[in-house]
C-alpha cells in the first residue's frame, strides 16, 4: 500500500512538474506577452499588471523546479493548489463574462480559450496537487534515497 | 542506525574529541531526521526566490518588462471622464479603442477605431497624418487595468501628439450612460 502511494506521489510530482515547466517557460521568456494576457482579464490595476504577471510566471517555474527535485514538495504543492484554485475561479469568471479569448495558460495563441472547459481542466489539475499536499512522497527526491541522517544525543 | 539500552564507561580526550572508557554512565537517544522546514516558511522562501529571480531577470534581460514601465510611472497622457470624452469627440477628437480585435468586433463605442498595442508601431506610418491632424485623441480600453489604452496613449504622446487622453471608464459605463454603442448585426438582440 505504501509503495502504491509512493508511486502515485511520484507520478503526480512529475506530471505537475512537466506541466508547469511547459506552462512557465514561455511566460518567463516572453514576459510582455504574458503581461498582455493578464491585462486582458481586466482584474488587476495598471500598476499591478507587470508585477503580478512576472511573479506568477516565476512562481510557476520555481514550484515546478521544486517538484522536479523533490525539494519542499508540500510547499510547492500548496502554491500550485492555490494557483489552480485561483485559475479555476478565473476561468469560471471568464465563462460567465463570455470572454472567449486565449486564456494565456500555455504557449500558443488561441489554442486554449478561457471559459468553462478551461475551468474543468484546471480543477482536474488541482487533484494531483492536493494529493502531493497530503502525501508528498520520498521517491526520487533530493535526500529521499540517501541514507537517513540521524541525530544522536548523548548524556553523560 | 539503532541504539538501545544504557551503560557506563570513562570519557577521555580533549576538546573536539572524546573516547569512552569503562565506568562512565551513558545515556543515548536517537532523535531521528532533522524536521523539515515549516510549511509556511517553505512557502515564503519559494515566493521570495520567485520574486527575486523574476526581478533580476526582468532587469537584466532585454525582453524584460520592468516592474513599473513608463506608462505607469511617468504617464504622458491625461485621464478623461465620460463627459469629457464625449465633448472632445464632438469637437472632432478621434476615439481609439485599444482592446484586441475580437472584443472590438463584439461591441464598441460608435465612431471608435481599433488600434491594439501589438500593431500600433506597424500602423503608425499609415495613421500618423490622420491622428496628428485631429484636435485630440481619446483612447479607451479596459477599465480596471487600462493596460492597452495606457500603452497606446503613451506611444502617441511619444510620437509628438499633443492632446492624448485615456478614458477612465470602460465600455459598460459608456453603454450605461446611454452613449451610442455599435454591435455587429448578428449580435443584436
Amino acid at each position: 500500500m505504501k509503495v502504491l502511494a509512493e508511486l502515485i506521489s511520484l507520478a503526480c510530482r512529475l506530471f505537475l512538474a512537466g506541466l508547469f515547466l511547459w506552462a512557465a517557460h514561455d511566460k518567463v521568456w516572453d514576459p510582455a506577452s504574458f503581461a498582455e494576457a493578464v491585462a486582458r482579464y481586466d482584474l488587476v490595476p495598471l500598476w499591478m499588471v507587470n508585477v503580478g504577471s512576472v511573479l506568477m510566471a516565476w512562481l510557476e517555474l520555481v514550484t515546478a523546479l521544486c517538484l522536479v527535485f523533490g525539494l519542499a514538495t508540500r510547499a510547492a504543492a500548496l502554491w500550485i493548489s492555490a494557483m489552480m484554485v485561483f485559475f479555476t475561479g478565473l476561468m469560471v469568471y471568464a465563462g460567465i463574462t463570455g470572454a472567449g479569448f486565449d486564456c494565456g495558460c500555455f504557449p500558443g495563441q488561441n489554442g486554449h480559450p478561457a471559459g468553462y472547459e478551461a475551468a474543468w481542466r484546471d480543477f482536474l489539475m488541482l487533484l494531483p496537487a492536493l494529493w502531493l499536499l497530503a502525501w508528498p512522497g520520498r521517491w526520487l527526491t533530493l535526500g529521499g534515497t540517501a541514507p537517513k541522517r540521524q541525530r544522536l544525543e548523548l548524556k553523560l | 542506525m539503532y541504539l538501545s539500552g544504557a551503560g557506563s564507561g570513562v570519557l577521555q580526550g580533549g576538546p573536539g574529541q572524546a573516547t569512552l572508557g569503562p565506568g562512565t554512565p551513558l545515556e543515548c537517544k536517537v532523535l531521528g531526521r532533522r524536521p523539515p522546514l515549516p510549511l509556511l516558511l517553505s512557502c515564503i522562501i519559494i515566493l521570495v526566490v520567485a520574486g527575486g529571480a523574476g526581478l533580476i531577470f526582468n532587469l537584466v534581460m532585454p525582453q524584460g518588462v520592468g516592474w513599473l514601465p513608463s506608462y505607469v510611472s511617468r504617464p504622458l497622457w491625461q485621464e478623461a471622464g465620460l463627459s469629457e470624452a464625449v465633448r472632445l469627440q464632438k469637437q472632432g477628437a478621434i476615439l481609439v479603442d485599444a482592446r484586441d480585435a475580437s472584443d472590438y468586433k463584439l461591441a464598441r463605442a460608435a465612431g471608435a477605431v481599433n488600434l491594439y498595442p501589438a500593431e500600433i508601431k506597424l500602423l503608425w506610418p499609415l495613421l500618423k497624418q490622420t491622428l496628428s491632424a485631429a484636435p485630440a485623441v481619446v483612447v479607451s480600453g479596459r477599465y480596471t487595468s487600462r493596460w492597452p489604452a495606457a500603452r497606446i496613449g503613451q506611444f502617441l504622446r511619444e510620437q509628438g501628439l499633443a492632446k492624448v487622453y485615456v478614458l477612465d471608464q470602460g465600455l459598460d459605463a459608456w453603454r450605461a450612460a446611454g452613449l451610442p454603442v455599435k454591435t455587429p448585426r448578428r449580435a443584436r438582440p
